[in-house]
């Protein structure tokens, strides 16, 4: 049993890593509070660009859409770390990391706010319309802070998942916290940093995923 | 403990039967027999505790006190085989609650086939009969979604009676239609009075009680008030309450 | 123009090493379909257990669900796979990536069986109970199938989602698409073959997606 924890929950080894594992946890904030705004930001203009009656527009948005939910993540991050350098495009891990993160988010927020915006009511918008606001604040004050609310849980659950697949930054070798705790893994060959990491993640998530699914679970079912 | 002669064709015996949510008392000290081919229909203002009593009766919803029977069969009490009680009584809902997942047909045999172990033969040769009984055979196919409000009961009375039970239980069952959909299950209902059947309905419907009802009960705040003939209760009603409740149902 | 051409879609230069890029294909492929297959139903068990309402297995249930949707996958299979030989137990990375996504997606999917029993009306229960059916009739014959059918949308965008996780992997080695199309774009210096394993991809989800998208549209034409 000793060796268990001396293994796995090895409180010197945590001590000696501690400060490692926090950079890596800021870096991983960093990457989410520039991915998760960005992408975010870019699937509402998708979704709402997707209103539009021009037919090819909305064909070729629909076409973007489920080919970046077709693909996974990592191998977009991989494809723009390793490949766009041959074009002359050289970006640093970071940058790679929040360029793929959004390109991938931005597709699923964009369905959630499309989802959202078709939960509201047309008669919402010919509403504000008649009382003289512009399309563009219908949208703002009337049309999106509806549709949102409508949509808050899967909102959550998918930035849940975004703020997730920063670790796949770790396979370029940023130094968020997955990285961090591989490396400390590496230097003392003992796993505590990794359970070390986990522990962290799941604290990090565990307050949202809880009040996704509260918000999703709200009958009781009798027998 | 009554000390009347046992009344040897009563089908159903309710006694002192009580129930309250956490302090709140729905149901106090109801008390009353239904016999054999009798129609019992409880009537009352909504917050009477009308539903609430019929629920009781095939226990989906927990008496606190009181006792109840089935020809002589407890219903309350802890070592109650519940699943076989409730293959004698028939219960139709407000809400309907067809099995969407199957045919008008399917809803029916489901019980037959699970509960009394019929095969597939016998329970649609006995379900079939059941929906020409309530003028549906020809639905028999059809989903739940591609019926009418009034048929989709129907079905519901059609399921109930499939397992040929001792008493009918039917919690307003024309409340959610549409009016021009409660003539033809109230029909149905009718007729199955005339066939026999012994029943207790919560209903809303004045005209029907007047013409089906053997008796009356009238329930205010959780107890019963009165409980007679429907010329008694319905016609020449004593009690103010009862005056008031019918006063404001007619209009 | 010419070097996108050159760099991306030189197919001629890696033609000798399609067999290795078929072979990491099915190897994501398979890995997907076993995910599924495990998590999936794993996970329909889990919320029929959760029905029976015992307290003690119910909190059980809920840390693990709320554990397992918490964790990053790539955190997961790494610790799988690098925690499980101090248990004495040497797990290849191919059946590490497998364990580790099928958790998940039962934890997913969990949740989403849940909701659906919890949507189905309580009327259903009382109509079926009233008959004499048993807690267990009811449940197969009448609530399951229901829910069956209201979880197949969700259920399948979360299945799409994890199933692309087979790519991480490719961290414990696993010779799947990404790591085969990897190695070849570094051997031969050209990412040709990152788009090739880009394309297997999109072929291979997209589908799926758009499934998606058909049922969505299937089910938002009212009954």
């Amino acid at each position: 049993m000793s060796g268990f924890v001396d293994t796995f929950f090895n409180l010197t080894i945590l001590r000696q890593v501690a400060p490692l594992l926090v950079e890596g946890f800021w870096l991983t904030l960093a990457l989410s509070l520039v991915a998760v705004p960005l992408a975010v930001l870019c699937g509402i203009l998708i979704a709402v660009a997707q209103d539009t009656p021009l037919r090819l527009l909305r064909l070729s948005i629909a076409a973007y859409v489920d080919v970046m939910r077709a693909i996974p993540p990592l191998v977009l991050l991989i494809l723009i770390f390793y490949g766009l350098p041959f074009l002359g495009l050289r970006m640093n891990e970071f940058s790679a990391a929040v360029l793929a993160l959004v390109l991938n988010g931005s597709s699923y927020f964009a369905e959630i706010f499309r989802a959202g915006l078709e939960s509201v009511a047309k008669g919402q918008t010919e509403a504000a319309r008649s009382t003289g606001m512009s399309w563009r604040q219908s949208l703002l004050y009337v049309v999106l802070p509806q549709g949102t609310r409508n949509v808050l849980p899967d909102l959550i659950s998918n930035t849940v998942e975004l703020v997730k697949q920063t670790s796949i930054a770790s396979v370029v070798a940023l130094q968020e916290l997955l990285r961090s705790a591989q490396i400390a893994q590496g230097i003392t060959y003992n796993p505590t940093p990794l359970v070390a990491a986990a522990i962290i993640y799941f604290l990090l998530f565990w307050p949202f995923v809880r009040i996704v699914s509260r918000m999703q679970n709200n009958t009781r079912i009798h027998t | 403990m009554s000390t009347d002669v046992p009344e040897t064709d009563d089908i159903l015996v309710i006694e002192g039967l009580g129930k309250s949510y956490s302090g709140h008392v729905v149901l106090r000290d109801i008390s009353f027999r239904v016999r054999k081919g009798e129609a019992v229909v409880l009537i009352g203002s909504s917050g009477s505790g009308k539903s609430t009593c019929l629920r009781c009766l095939n226990r989906l919803e927990e008496p606190t006190t009181g006792t109840i029977t089935l020809t002589g069969t407890p219903i309350t009490g802890p070592r109650v085989d519940l699943n076989s009680l409730r293959r004698r009584i028939g219960m139709v809902f407000q809400g309907i609650h067809l099995y969407p997942h199957k045919t008008a047909l399917g809803n029916v045999t489901l019980a037959l086939r699970k509960v009394l172990g019929l095969s597939a033969q016998e329970a649609e040769q006995r379900a079939r009969i059941q929906l020409e009984r309530v003028g549906l055979a020809d639905k028999e196919g059809h989903y739940p979604s591609q019926l009418s409000g009034g048929q989709q009961q129907r079905v519901g009375i059609a399921r109930a009676m499939a397992l040929e039970p001792q008493v009918m239980l039917f919690d307003e069952p024309t409340s959610a239609l549409d009016p021009e959909l409660v003539g033809e299950v109230l029909t149905v209902m009718k007729r199955t009075k005339e066939a026999g059947m012994t029943m207790v309905v919560v209903t809303h419907e004045m005209q029907f009680a007047r013409e089906v009802a053997d008796r009356v009960i009238f329930l205010d705040k959780g107890t019963i008030l009165a409980n007679g003939t429907p010329e008694e209760i319905l016609i020449r009603p004593e009690h103010p309450r009862i005056q008031e409740f019918l006063a404001r149902t007619r209009s | 123009m010419d070097q996108i051409i050159r760099y991306f879609f030189d197919f001629s230069l890696i033609a000798p090493y399609w067999p290795d890029i078929l072979r990491g294909f099915s190897l994501t492929v398979v890995m997907s379909v076993l995910t599924v297959l495990i998590g999936i139903p794993l996970g329909l068990a889990i919320a029929i257990v959760r029905l029976y309402r015992i307290r003690s297995l119910n909190a059980l249930i809920i840390l693990y669900i709320d554990f397992f949707r918490s964790i990053p996958q790539i955190v997961l299979i790494i610790l799988v796979y690098f925690a499980l030989p101090y248990f004495g137990i040497v797990i290849d990375p191919f059946w590490a990536t497998i364990l580790a996504l099928s958790i998940v997606l039962s934890a997913f999917a969990e949740e989403i069986f849940w909701a659906g029993i919890n949507a189905v009306a309580k009327g259903q229960w009382e109509a079926s109970r009233s008959t004499g059916m048993t807690f267990g009739q009811t449940l197969w014959f009448v609530i399951l199938p229901q829910v069956v059918r209201i979880s197949i949308p969700p259920l399948t965008n979360r299945a799409i989602g994890i199933s692309k996780g087979t790519v991480l992997g490719s961290v414990i080695a696993v010779p799947e698409l990404l790591n085969v199309t990897s190695s070849i774009q570094s051997n031969v210096a050209n990412p040709t073959a990152l788009t090739v394993g880009a394309l297997l991809f999109v072929a291979l989800f997209l589908p799926f997606v758009l499934f998606t998208r058909w049922l969505e549209r299937a089910h938002a034409t009212p009954r």
